[in-house]
């Protein structure tokens, strides 16, 4: 390629009344040529070893980009890892990745599942040694980034790029908070009982604090997994795991770090019998609390076309 | 005679202090062979594999005062590759300074600002997929057939592995800047520490050792 190309400039949607996102978009301006090229290789199994898993693998798309069919995500030759997969939802507003944060910055997030032997089990050099012999992949790096010689920089660059217009804003909920719809009296009910004992971790309007919380799970003998403690070693870290989002929760199941709870039922009975700060909840209460939580789904998000696979960026018509 | 020893001594200061320098040619020369080869030493056999380290944002002073700062100033010295063990350093305009002063490693805000290219490319093997950060330093080989790896990094306080370093110079155009491993080796009982792979104290306390083996060769 030897003319000049400028990628177009693609502005970053939310709602106006949400907080600022935290994501520094002047070192990543997003832009079309970015977004589809993250895309495809969110899609392209290539950045496994064995070309058998990629991103979509354990985070798909029409379940809240989580995967529901494993408490414990798997990677290549069928190898189970020791959590499970969180959902991929307004990441912009995170300044920490995995369930204890080990990751302190989204363009960085993507090296972990690709290196980790029981995920993607592949070596960053390799994926990119792979990626400039594959057809069309140094072309969509010139047009995103004026350069088509495939750096590690650039490669993580654009999955984040992709992965920030995974914008959830959309469910009735939102649309009861910007006055165009209005709950039923089951779901009023569950946003008060929400409100009461849920949102202190759970906070309006991304239902995460963004913080590691203790939530009085038992530690999993078979696992041992002290969550935010592995990373800092500060005691005080013990047992805290990153709060998840619980928009789309309908579809986000199993639930907890280690999906340890196969629904809503199951995470019910957990915070009404822990043995501090557990909550009261009637049965006409848990039933409240469900239909107030199935309006954080969002259709819009879960079904949008520009987020699922990319057909035609793998299977190009002769058009292209 | 005051008068004759006051000339003598500004003498002195014009000739041995060096000249208004444009430009520096830097040669990073690592000390990884054992001077000393004799069977009857009792050091034993070194043979380093694998050595990397940062060093970063370069500058230049005189009398403590900052007379010049390396813009995007990040090198990754590499055994490995000979071409990363010397570079320039190009002064937009005639300095006078008596000493250099660089980094040993990457600052905080590098190792909580994302994914970054050249020498900082993750590419170059110098970053933890698992707890986010630069691996400031990388020093792998054997001892006495004893295999050692010693991977040095870690941004958060109180265990920084950073190092500001200072190294006092004539001012001149060819400046070689050694780091002196053999030194840091003997310097170990590597039956008792021979892996380090994660932060915390041990790996500062060896971040700090190093920091005190650097030098310019005159």
């Amino acid at each position: 390629m030897y003319f000049p190309y400028t990628p177009s400039l693609v502005k970053f949607e939310h709602p106006k009344y949400w907080p600022k996102p935290v994501y520094n978009f002047e070192k990543n301006p997003l832009t079309e040529e970015g977004i589809s090229l993250g895309r495809k290789l969110f899609y392209d199994p290539i950045l496994s070893r064995d070309s058998s898993v990629s991103c979509s693998s354990c985070h798909l798309s029409y379940t809240a980009f989580t995967h529901v069919d494993h408490s414990l995500s798997h990677g290549i030759n069928d190898s189970i890892g020791t959590r499970n997969s969180p959902s991929l939802i307004n990441l912009a507003w995170h300044s920490s990745f995995m369930w204890d944060g080990a990751v302190n910055h989204l363009d960085v997030q993507a090296l972990a599942p690709i290196t980790h032997p029981e995920e993607m089990g592949e070596d960053l050099n390799n994926v990119i040694r792979k990626l400039k012999t594959t057809q069309g992949y140094s072309n969509m790096f010139y047009k995103a980034f004026k350069d088509s010689s495939i750096t590690g920089e650039h490669l993580l660059k654009a999955i984040s790029q992709f992965e920030l217009t995974l914008i959830s804003c959309n469910s009735k909920y939102d649309s009861v908070m910007r006055k165009t719809s209005t709950f039923t009296l089951q779901e009023e009910n569950g946003y008060q009982i929400y409100q009461k004992n849920c949102i202190s971790c759970h906070s309006e309007p991304l239902f995460t604090n963004n913080q590691f919380e203790k939530n009085g799970l038992p530690t999993d003998p078979l696992l041992n997994d002290f969550g935010r403690y592995n990373i800092t070693k500060d005691p005080t870290d013990s047992l805290k795991f990153k709060v998840p989002t619980l928009r789309n929760i309908e579809f986000s199941f199993p639930y907890m770090h280690d999906g340890r709870f196969k629904n809503l039922s199951q995470v019910f009975k957990h915070y009404t019998s822990i043995t501090s700060n557990s909550i009261l909840l009637s049965s006409n209460e848990k039933v409240d609390l469900t239909a107030f939580l199935l309006t954080l789904t969002d259709k819009h998000f879960l079904f949008n076309k520009k987020h699922s696979f990319p057909r035609e960026l793998f299977y190009p018509t002769n058009k292209e | 005679m005051r008068l004759l020893f006051i000339i003598i001594f500004l003498l002195n200061l014009q000739v041995s202090s060096g000249q208004n320098i444009n430009r520096i040619n830097v040669i990073v020369s690592p000390i990884v062979k054992s001077k000393d080869n004799s069977s009857s030493s009792n050091i034993g056999s070194i043979a380093v594999t694998n050595l990397k380290f940062y060093l970063t944002k370069i500058s230049l002073t005189k009398s403590q005062k900052t007379v010049w700062q390396e813009e995007n100033s990040y090198h990754l010295i590499d055994i490995s590759n000979p071409k990363s063990l010397d570079f320039v350093l190009n002064l937009s305009k005639n300095i006078y300074f008596d000493a250099i002063h660089f980094l040993f490693g990457t600052d905080s805000l590098i190792n909580i600002s994302g994914v970054m290219g050249g020498d900082l490319d993750p590419i170059k093997g110098m970053y933890w997929a698992w707890n986010s950060g630069y691996i400031n330093f990388k020093l792998e080989g054997e001892k006495n057939t004893i295999p050692f790896e010693f991977h040095l990094g870690g941004y958060t306080p109180p265990f920084q592995t950073v190092q500001k370093i200072k190294l006092k110079t004539n001012s001149k155009n060819n400046l070689i800047i050694e780091l002196d491993i053999i030194k840091f080796l003997k310097q170990l009982d590597l039956t008792t520490q021979k892996k380090i792979m994660s932060p915390g104290k041990e790996a500062q306390q060896l971040a700090i050792m190093l920091s005190t083996l650097f030098s310019i060769r005159e």
